[in-house]
């Protein structure tokens, strides 16, 4: 099963996307990005109430849920996102303590994934240089649909260093972009707590669709 | 440290200019620029209109309110970015004026360390009252 | 006017993507024609005093490029709204790719949505945006 883990709608401050328009790109794109679901991760905000039944039914994709947070080595998704962690931790602080927030959200039944870590100030790779490691993480974001070049590369040094598992993301902002790099799961998940479980036990690996994309693209 | 001060200015317009009519010169020079070559941009005539994104020349003799504390006042900013609505067209002649209004202050952490963001809204009209454009602003000030 | 017939646009169509060479000359010509002609806008050295690798494009540039991007598909005065992200700093004398694709549209407005971008010529995005568009 392959999901999207990364991505903004229009509800994130920098992102113009509707999540209906993300689906049905992927539904005319299926045979370059086969993606099964989409996780949303909303800059700074988590709204609990948010329904994607609907949109599920009709594209027959799984929608989950989600929140990129701002702490003090970088941002993180984080990801089975509950009431508990939601009175922990205000999700518009940008400068939240990631120790705190990767030992408790785990703690709470979560899990929370590092993001983009090899980009500059927001990633962790130069956090963990100058301050060290993180206790607890399990998996970071292996590819990253936003990264400029090299910053990937980083990353892999560090899964290895530390041996996290390693995840995909497309980053997505606008819709055409949803969808070229993502999650492959073995287990068949069908919410967020088979999602989260496989994260914790870091059965995930990246995929890039982006060459089959472009490929596609040059093809006509 | 983030940034503290009067919410209920929101929205509130701080600034009002009216500026010189509109020349040919000005509306042809933008299209040349941009390179341009459909002939409503750059033949002076009665067809002749502003390139609708002539509007982002517009702005008020401030970029902020006053009420915005001093350390904003102090950095430099960067431009991250516009939202407009475009509305009529200009054409030589018109008399522009610009509304702004402060719309909206958050914080937010990129590649270049921790930002604030100021969202200023401008709203551009001409003799007639017709809006031309509405324009929001965000300033990116880096801490 | 626009010329574009909403018949004739499907979500998926894709814009351009057209290779636009960005000269130094140019973003002179354009921070003179708009009052903005400070140091960062007119040569590498007066960019690097202000902490910039070197001279920079105005980001109200890039929307101008991406207006004359629709507009070559959709027809004068087609744009109703554009709105955009500046994400990287936009170097004169590269190439841009100017990019689009149809990503919505609405038959009762007879409007499309468009998602717009800029990429330099080493493929990193350094615009994005997204514009609704009147179509005939």
């Amino acid at each position: 099963m392959i999901l999207d883990l990364h991505v903004h709608s229009e509800r994130s401050d920098d992102s113009r996307a509707p999540v209906e328009a993300y689906l049905k790109l992927l539904q005319r794109k299926r045979a370059e990005r086969p993606i099964d679901g989409l996780v949303l991760t909303e800059h700074r905000q988590f709204d609990p109430r948010r329904d994607f039944r609907d949109l599920e039914d009709r594209y027959g994709v799984l929608l989950l849920n989600a929140a990129e947070v701002e702490t003090d080595y970088g941002h993180v998704l984080l990801l089975g996102v509950n009431d508990d962690i939601l009175a922990r931790f205000d999700f518009a602080d940008v400068r939240l303590p990631a120790q705190d927030v990767v030992s408790e959200v785990w703690r709470l039944g979560g899990v929370a994934l590092p993001c983009h870590p090899g980009r500059p100030t927001v990633g962790l790779c130069a956090h963990y240089e100058a301050r060290g490691p993180l206790d607890g993480v399990v998996a970071v974001e292996a590819l990253n649909g936003g990264s400029k070049r090299g910053e990937d590369a980083r990353v892999a040094e560090l899964m290895a260093r530390y041996g996290y598992a390693g995840f995909g993301g497309s980053d997505a902002h606008l819709v055409s972009f949803v969808g070229l790099v993502a999650t492959e799961f073995e287990a068949e998940l069908r919410g967020m707590d088979g999602v989260v479980r496989e994260l914790r036990a870091g059965r995930c690996r990246p995929v890039d669709f982006r060459q089959r994309a472009a490929a596609a693209a040059e093809g006509g | 440290m983030a940034l503290e001060f009067d919410r209920s200015i929101l929205g509130q317009e701080f600034d009002r200019v009216e500026r010189e009519p509109v020349t040919v010169d000005e509306i042809v020079a933008f299209a040349h620029a941009l390179g341009c070559t459909e002939p409503c941009y750059l033949e002076p005539g009665s067809g002749l209109v502003a390139h609708p994104t002539f509007v982002v020349r517009y702005r008020g003799r401030r970029f902020l309110p006053d009420s915005l504390p001093d350390p904003l006042k102090t950095r430099m900013s960067f431009d991250a970015g516009k939202d407009i609505d475009f509305g009529v067209p200009i054409r030589p002649g018109d008399r522009i004026s610009v509304g702004a209004a402060l719309h909206d202050v958050y914080e937010k952490t990129g590649r270049t360390g921790t930002m604030t963001f100021v969202v200023v809204r401008f709203v551009i009209r001409n003799q007639r009252g017709e809006t031309v454009a509405t324009i929001d602003n965000r300033l990116l000030y880096k801490d | 006017m626009p010329t574009r017939r909403f018949d004739d646009v499907h979500e998926g169509d894709e814009l351009g993507p057209e290779d636009w060479f960005l000269a130094k000359d140019r973003v002179r010509d354009y921070a003179r024609a708009n009052d903005i002609a400070f140091p960062r806008f007119l040569d590498d050295e007066g960019a690097r005093a202000e902490g910039l690798p070197g001279m920079i494009a105005p980001g109200n540039m890039s929307m101008g490029l991406l207006v004359r991007l629709v507009e070559a598909w959709g027809g004068i005065g087609c744009v109703r709204r554009l709105g955009t992200t500046f994400r990287g700093v936009v170097l004169p004398d590269r190439t841009l790719r100017l990019c689009g694709a149809v990503t919505h549209t609405d038959a009762a407005a007879r409007t499309a949505e468009l998602d717009v971008w800029i990429e330099s010529d080493e493929g990193e995005r350094l615009v994005i945006g997204t514009a609704t568009v009147a179509l005939a």
